[in-house]
């Protein structure tokens, strides 16, 4: 069966239009703003987020990237395997840090990349991003900004496609 | 029969009349676009004036059911250079002409128009009349009138009015609201309430809207009493806000910024719109005769969001601390591109963020 | 954020033609390559251009290194090869240059070297679309309303189709030959014909059959992308005609006129969705069916190529579509692109508006065919039968209409109000249901006859409004004919179009003394600047058009301009070598450094384009149309074809210096089969006559003698109007190609004539001498010591040509179903050039 498509391009851009306009609300503008994009789709989204940001407030906002894909519940040791390191740290501390993923689903990649967060430094506070929000946490996390909300079945699968390495913008249910 | 335009500077033109046989009086303006002119004689945002057609040829699809913008069109006069007969059946209920007389609307047609719109292009707004001949008496009666600044009084709902549906509550605030923003609230199936500009800020909040809608309408927006600033300011802050056409104006002035009046207002669809933080660009319909003052809008408070590219205008802001957001354009089209439609999916998706947050 | 493909250098632009002139080609690819090249050039770009129509103005572009050669895959890529070709601008040559170009990728092979970048579309995006089904779905799983379709091989399958469609059917080739196959089935006795007919047009051996849409209206639209998505609409036009008649066939009107804003609004938005789909580079046609009864819209053909409807809108709207298209492929976005100076700094990115009408009639062979003998199925439907078309300018549709009937016609002959009075009731209700070509004509006559608006609309499925102007245009008609010589009268006859010549015989007088009425009761055209702002901006325009208002906008460019009469409509027979000869004449004027005006009221050829003259009138090429623009510009002298032998002859009367282009007034008949067809060509300076070379003309191909000549014959004892090319025919029973043939006794059995445009065109790039140049230079005295020098020695060392003019196939049973054969040395739609291999 053919997949659904939730979120088409056009629409995937005006929802990161809206998180954009939201963070800005929220932050009381760009100062001391830092996005963290969780890899690999999150960093693409969290650096369309700052380009957006750069437009309207024409000063550059910082982008970091986290790579949680080889992170276990048991072996939380260092940040480094996240993809960060000790410079980092100089990056975070007193920052307001928005966190930026494709999906939100059980929430347990996003305790990971809070947990390496607070690891290396200590910011002011973190905020979490997402394009989609699916249901089915595990943990008790919510996000602050949400560009769609897609209740799905357990066994359903949600595909975000973005341009920079799909070729095409796009949220897909995959039955 | 053989009527006559004069314009204010003296300039006349000669014409064939059609629709109502009476003498009018009116602002003049002119419009480019080359569809919907049943929309735009019925926009009240033309309360009082008289429009001038570029579209060489109009009324040869009739007059519609389903393309009023308002029940009773409030417009002056109509100027245009050829007026097609049509036939009428069940799609074309009447023809232009016999609408503009049961309205008593006059018309008038075979004028030179592209003359007519290069001479208003560069001498500015102006007083018009549509007369049976020159003389100094229909001179001296369009050098007296007194064009009214009650275009908002005239085309505003005076009672509350509902638009049942079974979505978000959504209140308008009616500034002489135009159908094509009910038909995109209908479309999300909202539940609308329309409420006149001189409703109360406590009546507003006691029927607890999920979103507010500050409608499009014609005039001056400095004609307007303080009380709708002191709303606009408080309702702000207490649901997600869009503003349109001369409630963007409105937004823009209770946030602090002023108006311009345009040498030579714009009535057309065919500017570039550009959504500055995507850097997308789009065409809407426009009807301004004001523009916001850019040195004037704080920064601090607000965002300018979209610019015509064409004369760098504002046609969009943003409040920096609540989700209020307005357009100088129109986002329902009618007439005019639909693509700015999205701008109303923007607007149900902040007020499903709201409703979401806080309740 | 999609395919910004573009942005590292590239400086090597190829553009593949069209090929030949057939249907539905009648120049407008080869015009807008022309038009864009001096534009690539002056930015630096090393532009090639490769095409195979002799009749190709852009191969004589000096902007361009061009290659005349057949559009094969090899040639291409030897092209490419040889000159490392960056990228290659497949769409501005249409269907033909796309699907050549798909073909050329897939047969790309390692040792090819590097694939060059395909210009305005993505290769895959090009594979998709070049093929019906894959793009239906692709259309079908964007939510997009196409018409599905379902393919059949065999009769077999036709049949168990039909169980779940029902009457009317179209049915088309899958993967065609040519562009439209398009065919309509309404008796099932005709289903098994048209199956067997359409897919043999099929590369596949397929067919494609869908449910009929006839009676919706039919509307096009042009629209724009840049690579960044945003999308601006350039215009649309509506057919008067309902689906079921080829929109070739059809009068078409811009801008549309009688559809509602929220249908046009609707169909806009899924041509953006559609550009967007396809992440076009550039231009996107659409064509719609549409019904304001039930609300429907369907898709019903995607042309993201320049095409007929990418011309025509650039002329009708005077955005400079073409330009923005080659910036937008390109890879630039609408703020970035600089237009020449001559436009508002935001032209590009504002979306065109009208406040004139353009009226597109389509012109038909039929009448030149039946004078040869030749009857053809007059019947319109969804093949196209017309080979031209002219557009008429106005500010009502009747002033429209009337100028564009005037511009098919050059005379009012066709268009008398007496035309249709011997049709008998039973043939008139025949041809109201079964269309042919005079469509409006027939209407006046019925509307005569007393039909009523409803009952024709009832009958037509065309809106009542067309009805009621021609009704409107009767009733004039009537009222010129009661008051005789009055001047409101004539205020409004002219106001509604009609000439000088109509009038003339409404009132039994002359053309001449409504001239002098129209003067002493002051009734001048008054010129509108055609602009794309509607008059919203001051543009610094050059495009004007006649309309009988208070404002005339257009200044008069001065004493030493020269006006050059365009040739009109293509036709059968020497198509587009009439754009080709009076585009170079201006091209070589401009060089010349003259002030030229031009006339013309085609958007397919190249005459009207802005960069080659100073000035253009889109007017009807009638004598009082030429006169009104000559009373206004007063040229110092006016080029007009020699085949124009009334508006010569007036001209000269009225004391204006006339420079005549030889043309022959009527085609001649090619050689027979088992004959051939010599001439002896040469140049007349004025004074003294060069021959040249000897051309040997065999049915369906020319080749270029290389033998040395010696004329003993005094030649300059012809006598020759005006400078030009000329030449001198003799038939001989030769039916094969010779290298030498001794010239025979000039004086006997020979005849004299003009060197046909097609001709000159072919003798031009074979010889590599631009002639038409020589011409324009030998008439105002500018032939320079070179030119003479150059002329004497052709004859006696003639250079050995290699490349052969060719007709090109037509397929003339498809589309007119003639009677008889078609004598294709008189009537051959397009040539083309085959090499001596």
């Amino acid at each position: 069966m053919a997949n659904k498509v939730v979120l088409d391009s056009a629409s995937l851009q005006r929802a990161l239009t809206r998180i954009t306009y939201e963070i800005l609300e929220r932050n009381k503008g760009g100062q001391g703003l830092v996005l963290v994009g969780i890899k690999t789709r999150g960093e693409y989204l969290a650096h369309r987020i700052a380009n957006r940001l750069e437009q309207l407030e024409k000063e550059t906002i910082p982008v970091m990237a986290i790579d949680v894909t080889n992170y276990r519940d048991d072996v939380l040791a260092h940040g480094d395997h996240l993809g960060l390191d000790e410079k980092d740290s100089i990056n975070i501390v007193d920052k307001n840090i928005v966190l930026v993923d494709d999906v939100l689903f059980t929430g347990r990649t996003i305790r990971a990349a809070l947990d390496a967060l607070i690891h290396i430094g200590r910011p002011k506070s973190i905020s979490l991003a997402v394009l989609v929000d699916r249901g089915h946490r595990e943990l008790p996390i919510r996000a602050d900004f949400v560009g769609k909300n897609i209740p799905t079945a357990q066994n359903e699968k949600i595909q975000v496609s973005v341009e920079e390495i799909d070729g095409k913008d796009a949220v897909e249910i995959i039955h | 029969m053989q009527r006559h335009l004069i314009l204010e500077d003296g300039t006349t033109f000669v014409g064939e009349g059609f629709g109502a046989p009476a003498t009018t009086f009116g602002e003049i303006v002119f419009q480019t676009a080359m569809t919907g002119y049943q929309e735009s004689i019925t926009n009240p945002i033309y309360d009082g004036q008289m429009i001038v057609f570029a579209m060489p040829v109009v009324g040869a699809d009739g007059i519609h059911a389903e393309a009023y913008e308002s029940v009773k069109p409030t417009i002056r006069g109509m100027v245009v250079h050829d007026l097609a007969e049509i036939s009428t059946n069940r799609q074309r209920r009447m023809s232009l002409d016999r609408f503009l007389k049961q309205n008593n609307i006059p018309g008038l047609c075979q004028v030179d128009t592209r003359q007519l719109i290069r001479h208003l292009r560069e001498s500015g707004p102006q007083k018009a009349t549509i007369v049976d001949y020159v003389d100094d008496h229909a001179r001296d009666q369009l050098a007296a009138t007194v064009l009214t600044k009650q275009q908002v009084q005239n085309t505003a709902t005076p009672k509350a009015y509902a638009n049942p549906g079974r979505g978000y509550h959504i209140v308008v605030i009616d500034f002489g609201l135009k159908h094509g923003i009910l038909r995109m609230l209908g479309d999300y199936d909202s539940n609308v309430s329309v409420l006149p500009y001189t409703t109360s800020v406590e009546e507003v909040l006691t029927l607890d809207p999920d979103g507010i809608v500050l409608s499009s309408g014609p005039g001056d927006p400095n004609s307007l009493p303080e009380s709708v600033f002191t709303l606009i300011r408080v309702l702000q802050t207490k649901a997600p806000m869009l503003g349109i056409g001369l409630g963007h104006e409105l937004f823009a002035m209770a946030n602090g910024a002023t108006l311009n009046p345009l040498v030579a207002e714009y009535h057309g669809m065919n500017h570039p719109i550009q959504e500055i933080i995507s850097q997308e660009i789009f065409y809407a319909m426009q009807g301004r005769g004001y523009v916001v003052d850019d040195q004037t809008v704080d920064r601090k408070k607000m965002f300018v969001t979209h610019r015509d590219l064409v004369d760098q205008s504002i046609q969009g802001l943003r409040h920096r601390d609540y989700p209020a957001f307005s357009v100088q354009f129109f986002p329902d089209g009618a007439p005019g591109p639909i693509e700015p439609n999205v701008i109303f999916a923007d607007f149900f998706e902040t007020v499903a963020d709201y409703v979401e947050q806080y309740n | 954020m999609s395919n910004s493909t573009t942005k590292s250098k590239l400086n090597k632009i190829l553009f593949l033609g069209a090929g030949p002139n057939d249907f539905g080609i009648q120049g407008e690819n080869d015009a807008a390559i022309y038009q864009v090249l001096p534009e690539l050039h002056g930015h630096g770009y090393h532009v090639f251009v490769v095409d195979d129509n002799p009749y190709s103005v852009a191969l004589e572009s000096v902007a361009a290194t061009t290659f005349w050669e057949p559009l094969t895959v090899t040639n291409i890529k030897k092209i490419i090869k040889d000159h490392q070709i960056d990228a290659v601008a497949p769409l501005f040559g249409g269907h033909r240059a796309l699907r050549l170009w798909n073909q050329i990728l897939n047969e790309w092979h390692t040792d090819d070297g590097q694939i060059p970048r395909t210009l305005g579309l993505n290769p895959a995006v090009l594979r998709e679309s070049a093929d019906i089904t894959q793009l239906n779905q692709l259309l079908i799983d964007a939510g997009l309303p196409v018409i599905q379709s379902k393919i059949a091989k065999s009769q077999t399958e036709v049949n168990e189709l039909m169980r779940s469609l029902s009457l009317p059917l179209v049915v088309r080739a899958n993967n065609p030959v040519q562009s439209n196959t398009r065919q309509i089935v309404e008796r099932l006795d005709d289903l098994e014909q048209v199956v067997d007919e359409v897919k043999s047009q099929s590369l596949l051996d397929e067919v494609l059959i869908s449910k009929a849409i006839n009676g919706m209206k039919e509307v096009s639209l042009e629209v724009l992308r840049d690579y960044r998505g945003n999308c601006l609409q350039v215009g649309a036009s509506e057919d008067m005609d309902p689906i079921g008649i080829h929109t070739a066939d059809s009068l078409s009107v811009s801008p549309v006129l009688t559809i509602q804003d929220r249908f046009m609004e609707q169909m806009r938005s899924y041509a953006f969705q559609v550009a967007d789909l396809l992440q076009i580079q550039g231009a996107l046609h659409l064509q719609f069916a549409v019904s304001e009864v039930t609300g429907k819209i369907y898709i019903i053909k995607i042309a993201p190529y320049i095409d007929q409807m990418a011309t025509r809108m650039a002329l009708v709207t005077g955005y400079p579509m073409l330009l923005v298209a080659m910036y937008l492929s390109l890879g630039q976005a609408f703020e970035d692109i600089v237009l020449p100076h001559n436009f508002h700094p935001k032209t590009a990115m504002m979306e065109p508006m009208m406040d004139h009408i353009a009226v597109k009639l389509p012109v038909f062979p039929f009448g030149d065919l039946h004078a040869s003998g030749v009857e053809v199925d007059r019947n319109l439907s969804s093949i196209q039968k017309s080979v031209g078309s002219t557009i008429g300018f106005g500010r009502t549709f009747i002033e429209a209409l009337e100028k564009a009937i005037r511009a098919a016609h050059f005379n009012n002959r066709g268009f008398s109000p007496t035309y249709m009075e011997h049709i008998s009731d039973d043939e008139l209700i025949q041809q109201l249901i079964h269309p042919q070509d005079n469509r409006v004509l027939l209407f006046i006559e019925a509307i005569r006859r007393g039909y009523e608006v409803d009952e024709l609309t009832e009958l037509s499925h065309i809106d009542a409004f067309y009805f009621y102007q021609l009704k409107h245009l009767i009733a004039l008609e009537q009222m010129v004919e009661a008051k005789i010589d009055d001047p409101n009268m004539l205020k409004q006859a002219k106001q509604a179009g009609l000439s000088d010549g109509l009038i003339a015989r409404f009132w039994h007088s002359d053309f001449q003394s409504i001239r002098r009425l129209a003067r002493q009761n002051d009734i001048q055209p008054t010129y509108k600047a055609l602009e794309p702002s509607a008059g919203e901006f001051p543009e610094n325009a050059h495009q004007y058009y006649a309309t009988f208002e208070t404002e005339d906008e257009s200044t008069p460019l001065g004493k030493d301009s020269i006006l050059v009469v365009g040739s009109g409509a293509f036709r059968l027979g020497e198509s587009a070598s009439g754009g080709y000869a009076t585009t170079i004449i201006l091209s070589e004027l401009r060089r010349l450094q003259y002030h030229t005006v031009a006339m013309n009221n085609n958007s397919s050829d190249a005459t009207l384009l802005p960069h080659i003259s100073d000035k253009q009138y889109l007017e009807p090429l009638e004598i009082s149309d030429v006169m009104a623009v000559v009373d206004k510009e007063q040229p110092q002298a006016i080029m007009v074809p020699g085949n124009r032998k009334k508006l010569i002859k007036v001209l000269e009367e009225l004391g204006q210096r006339v420079l005549i282009l030889p043309r022959e007034k009527h085609l001649a008949n090619g050689p027979e089969n088992h004959k051939s067809e010599f001439s002896l060509n040469f140049f007349y300076d004025g004074v003294e006559v060069y021959p040249l070379i000897v051309g040997q003309h065999r049915a369906g191909e020319m080749r270029l003698l290389n033998q040395a000549l010696d004329i003993k014959e005094d030649l300059n004892d012809l006598n020759l109007p005006s400078p030009g090319l000329y030449q001198i025919i003799w038939r001989a029973d030769v039916n094969e190609w010779i290298n030498q043939v001794e010239i025979p006794d000039l004086s006997h059995d020979t005849w004299l004539r003009p060197v046909s445009y097609g001709q000159v065109a072919y003798l031009s790039k074979a010889m590599g001498i631009h002639f038409l140049r020589l011409i324009v230079r030998a008439m105002l005295d500018e032939l320079t010591p070179r030119d003479w020098e150059m002329l004497q020695m052709i004859s006696k060392n003639p250079p050995h040509v290699q490349q052969w003019m060719t007709k090109a196939l037509t397929n003339y049973q498809l589309h007119l179903q003639p009677s008889g054969p078609i004598d294709t040395t008189r009537f051959e739609m397009g040539v083309k050039v085959v090499n001596d291999e």
